[in-house]
């Protein structure tokens, strides 16, 4: 049998093109005759709107067309919701209210769409949009999640009765029961961070209509190909295959880029067919900040009931989510949020209620992590008020309370965000907790250490937190694998690539089966013209689900070849090997047929055809798990704290992470480095703010603070488990968000410990260097 | 952005009072004002160039006087809005004559700033109005003092408004003033060069644009 490709950290296939300026994104698009777009966005957050006065904007020279809502007659219409609300949860009620590409009545939020400009050029396109101006009723702005449910609050949508956009209540055991049996109940008010995406690359669009072929042909940065291609297809009332998606390549995704019945997405098209012209538009960064989605702000009342000894015999938590003007994307992040509260624990009773809240801000949809982090920060930062309660220490708290390995597969009741009850499908939380505590020498650094630093007037602390990642949900993907006549192999899906070695891990996973170098599997991603099944890039789903395709159909393939060959070699298929390329008689290594010959002989001559033949040596094949496969691990830091200046350095950083069988271990570091850095922005750096009117305050890096490689660690040191998931054969889990959603917790931990003389209490996910200064000063005053 | 504040006129209540009547002189005293004209009683169209941080552009708006108590009490409503976004604002200002022959004049007001104003420049918008607020009435006291020179001695008004540069200079005193004493001095004193700078270069820009 060839040496197994899987688990080994080949280099990157798509390095080279990438390195040396040679891949073409979105913004490299020129296509003779093209004309460019600018958006007009609402510089009010909540309005009527009176007129949209384009006038003077038509007027300027190169200007060849603005359009409002109004231009778009019938066009106009809210977009469909890119993901309903699950029917699985009984009493759950939801409110839709999905995107409006551009608005026509009312504008809910400052930077939504209220006018398009085409022009010859973008400095044209940019200098007209000066020249529109809006006639508007200010009305007044919600942005509070408490008081936007109050009674005679203004409403976002004035044909709901309130802003309360779904409220949910999912409940395992009794939480009556646990309050009744516990001897305290431990109450915390606790809110997370509003952060965004923030990828390098903003999104873009650029569309071209084909007359000869009536064929659309788009180029989008979106995270999901298929979703978008079929929204347009239904837009424009064209067959599906008359809208030709394809993903040029993408600089960073981050979850915002999955949004699509947008204003590019639906008007674009629109305008390219109209003026019969290939039209482009690119994202800056502002319109990033006001416009794209982001994620993270919620508030939770979170108790907790336990026994003396630590043991924690129940949670409740019922938290406000804000969604944004609009809930395009369901439910998705409150339900993960649910579904990872107490996803590493024992808890007997929960009782967990989502209140969703429109609000006159972007729209919210997932960033990584998608409301992971923050049931994880709740549950994690209950952990360490029991255990300061309790006289106990972090760790021995949770070493109580946790899951064990012979409890999985673990049922934990909560439906999550693929409809589905939430099952732990394998892993050992436990040895995950010990490896990291033995890494970072906990026991050395609480009982040696920090004694004499303490002693000394230095401020270091310690924090530890366990943390599952729910991945590879469904609902499915699909992939064909093609071996051509040269021998080299050919694979297309519909998933979509912004960064994270898909090029390089599933044509790995076509060599396993295959026997051909990795370097020669040809990977195609996002191209609706040449694969057209699949959902998109989020919840760390891709190299499980469409990882386990193209793993499938490998397979076909190899059976196809080892039939093909069997006959031309006249040997039986258990006696045959397939390597280098070639299949070979095992023990008659000179006898052999090339993969190559093989895809020529699967194209059948005039008189060589049998009944039931079907061309080609490839297959297609699909996968849908039944439920997410959930990877888990251990994070502690050890972090230096200067009171004074509130300066903080990150000593030591060492994560335990299980992600399954680890297709390329160098890639699977990178996802866990970009995410860590990722968690450290959102703990200690990142932070969107509105002001009381609604208008986003930190629509630039200058204001919207983005941690440099200067602010990391001096090294991530990263500890492996492999637990295979029993769910696909490859044993896979997702690792995408893993680093993303943990840093907040342990930092906050590490944090009350370095400060110790302050008996800080944290329970909010973000600590800037000046809140925290803030924060230091008013507890020693109190 | 609330706003107060109080501030001493050496003259009389009524050379006052006849000052903020006068368009010319109020847009002198508004850096970046192009033109102040009175429409109506009690009611008045500008135009200015409005310049916070990184954002710049023209902005159009309108004002009205209410509640006119001559000379002792008005309020001011008014906007605007452009490019770099809009602006609303109300607010209060009483005048009351010194025992001393001065006018203090008091005001208190609420200020809504939107669009790239808010988004992008917001991080130099208080520094902004406050010197915009202070330059503003360093040029009204010199109006008042050539007005009340010039009607004392029967001579034409002489008087010059501030230039952009000098207000300019001003903006990056104040932002440097109203960081030192705050607590977060340690961690932002490197900035305090680079907004310098920036507020510099685009204010040279502007110039060789012709702006």
């Amino acid at each position: 049998m060839t040496e197994s490709t899987i688990s080994k950290s080949f280099k990157r296939n798509e390095d080279p093109r990438l390195l040396t300026g040679n891949s073409t994104y979105i913004d490299d698009i020129e296509i003779a005759g093209m004309l460019h777009v600018a958006i007009k966005r609402s510089d009010y957050a909540h309005a009527r709107i009176i007129k949209i006065d384009v006038e003077e904007a038509r007027k300027l020279p190169g200007v060849v067309a603005v359009y409002t809502a109004e231009d778009l007659g019938d066009y106009w219409r809210p977009g469909p919701l890119q993901v309903p609300p699950p029917t699985a949860i009984k009493g759950a009620k939801f409110n839709a209210r999905p995107l409006e590409c551009i608005a026509k009545h009312k504008i809910r939020f400052s930077g939504e769409p209220v006018a398009v400009v085409v022009a010859e050029n973008r400095y044209i396109a940019e200098d007209a949009l000066d020249l529109i101006s809006l006639d508007i009723e200010q009305l007044p702005y919600i942005g509070d999640l408490e008081k936007a449910l109050e009674p005679g609050a203004a409403l976002v949508h004035e044909d709901l009765e309130s802003n309360l956009a779904a409220d949910v209540v999912q409940e395992v055991g009794s939480w009556e029961k646990a309050v009744s049996e516990a001897d305290s109940v431990l109450k915390k008010r606790i809110v997370t961070n509003h952060v965004a995406g923030g990828a390098i690359e903003n999104r873009g669009f650029v569309a071209q209509w084909d007359e000869n072929l009536n064929i659309l042909n788009c180029w989008a940065t979106t995270q999901g190909p298929i979703p978008m291609r079929n929204s347009i297809a239904r837009y424009l009332g064209l067959l599906e295959n008359q809208v030709r998606l394809m993903n040029p390549a993408i600089g960073g995704g981050f979850g915002p880029k999955i949004m699509s019945s947008q204003i590019d997405d639906v008007i674009i098209p629109w305008i390219a067919i109209k003026l019969k012209r290939p039209i482009k538009w690119i994202e800056d960064r502002r319109e990033n900040f006001l416009g794209t989605t982001s994620e993270r702000d919620q508030i939770h009342y979170a108790e907790i009931a336990y026994k003396k000894d630590g043991t924690i015999l129940g949670v409740k938590d019922v938290f406000y989510h804000n969604t944004g003007a609009y809930d395009p994307y369901g439910m998705t992040i409150p339900l993960n949020t649910q579904t990872h509260t107490i996803s590493n624990y024992k808890i007997p009773n929960f009782y967990s209620q989502i209140k969703m809240v429109f609000t006159n801000q972007m729209v919210v949809t997932p960033v990584r992590g998608a409301g992971r982090s923050h049931g994880i920060f709740v549950m994690e930062r209950l952990m360490d008020a029991v255990a300061k309660e309790t006289g106990l220490d972090p760790v021995e708290i949770r070493r109580k309370n946790m899951l064990r390995a012979e409890d999985m597969p673990y049922r934990t009741g909560v439906i999550g965000q693929d409809f589905v009850e939430n099952v732990l499908d394998s892993g050992d939380y436990p040895a995950a907790l010990e490896k990291t505590f033995e890494a970072i020498e906990y026991e050395k650094f609480k009982q040696e250490i920090q004694p004499k630093l303490r002693a000394e007037g230095k401020h270091k602390g310690i924090g530890i937190v366990m943390f599952t990642e729910g991945t590879a949900v469904g609902p499915y993907e699909g992939a064909k694998v093609m071996v051509g006549v040269t021998g080299k192999v050919n694979v297309v899906c519909a998933y979509s690539n912004q960064g994270q070695g898909h090029y390089t891990t599933f044509a790995q996973i076509v060599a396993n089966q295959l026997g051909v170098k990795v370097t020669d599997v040809n990977v195609v991603i996002g191209d609706s013209g040449q694969w057209q099944w699949g959902v998109g890039a989020f919840a760390s789903r891709g190299i499980t689900l469409v990882g386990t395709a193209i793993h499938q159909a490998s397979v076909k393939v190899r059976v196809k070849a080892l039939g093909i060959a069997s006959k031309i070699l006249s040997t039986p298929e258990e006696e045959l090997e397939l390597e280098d390329g070639v299949v070979r008689v095992a023990d008659m290594p000179e006898k052999f047929v090339t993969l190559g010959d093989l895809a020529m002989q699967a194209n059948p001559t005039r008189g060589t055809v049998e009944p039931g033949m079907e061309p080609g040596l490839e297959a297609a094949a699909y996968y849908g798990p039944p439920h997410g496969a959930t990877g888990f691990g251990c994070l502690g830091m050890i972090l230096d704290v200067d009171p004074e200046t509130a300066r903080v350095k990150i000593d030591r950083l060492v994560i335990t992470d299980d992600c399954g069988t680890p297709v390329n271990p160098m890639i699977v570091d990178g996802q866990i480095h970009g995410g860590l850095q990722m968690g450290i922005g959102e703990a200690f750096y990142e932070n969107l703010v509105y002001d009381e009117y609604g208008q986003l305050l930190t629509a630039s890096f200058m204001d919207y603070l983005f941690p440099q490689a200067s602010d990391m660690p001096a090294k991530f040191e990263i500890k492996h488990m492999v637990t295979p998931s029993p769910l696909n054969p490859l044993g896979i889990k997702g690792i995408g968000e893993a680093g993303a959603i943990c840093v907040m917790p342990c930092f906050m931990q590490a944090l009350e410990d370095a400060l110790y003389e302050n008996e800080l209490s944290i329970t909010q996910s973000f600590m800037s260097p000046s809140k925290l200064f803030h924060y230091v000063q008013s507890a020693k005053n109190a | 952005m609330k706003i107060e504040g109080t501030h001493n006129f050496i003259g009389p209540r009524e050379a006052v009072w006849d000052m903020f009547y006068d368009p010319q002189v109020l847009a002198s005293a508004l850096p970046g004002a192009q033109k102040m004209d009175m429409v109506n009683e009690n009611e008045y169209k500008f135009d200015m160039n409005v310049r916070v941080g990184p954002v710049s552009g023209a902005f159009s708006g309108e004002m009205q006087l209410e509640n006119v108590v001559k000379p002792t009490s008005l309020t001011l409503k008014g906007g605007g809005k452009g490019a770099p976004g809009f602006l609303n604002g109300i607010g209060n200002v009483k005048f009351d004559e010194q025992e001393d022959g001065t006018t203090l004049m008091s005001y208190e007001g609420e200020v809504n700033i939107g669009g790239a104003l808010a988004s992008v420049g917001q991080r130099m918008i208080d520094s902004v109005a406050k010197s915009m607020i202070r330059s503003g009435f360093a040029t009204l006291d010199a109006a008042l003092a050539a007005r009340l020179e010039a009607k004392a001695t029967g001579t034409e008004v002489d008087f010059k408004a501030p230039t952009e540069a000098e207000f300019a200079k001003s903006v990056a005193k104040d932002m440097v003033g109203g960081l030192t004493n705050t607590a977060e001095t340690k961690l932002v004193l490197y900035i305090i060069p680079l907004v310098v700078a920036l507020i510099l270069v685009a204010f040279l820009l502007s110039r060789c644009s012709g702006g």
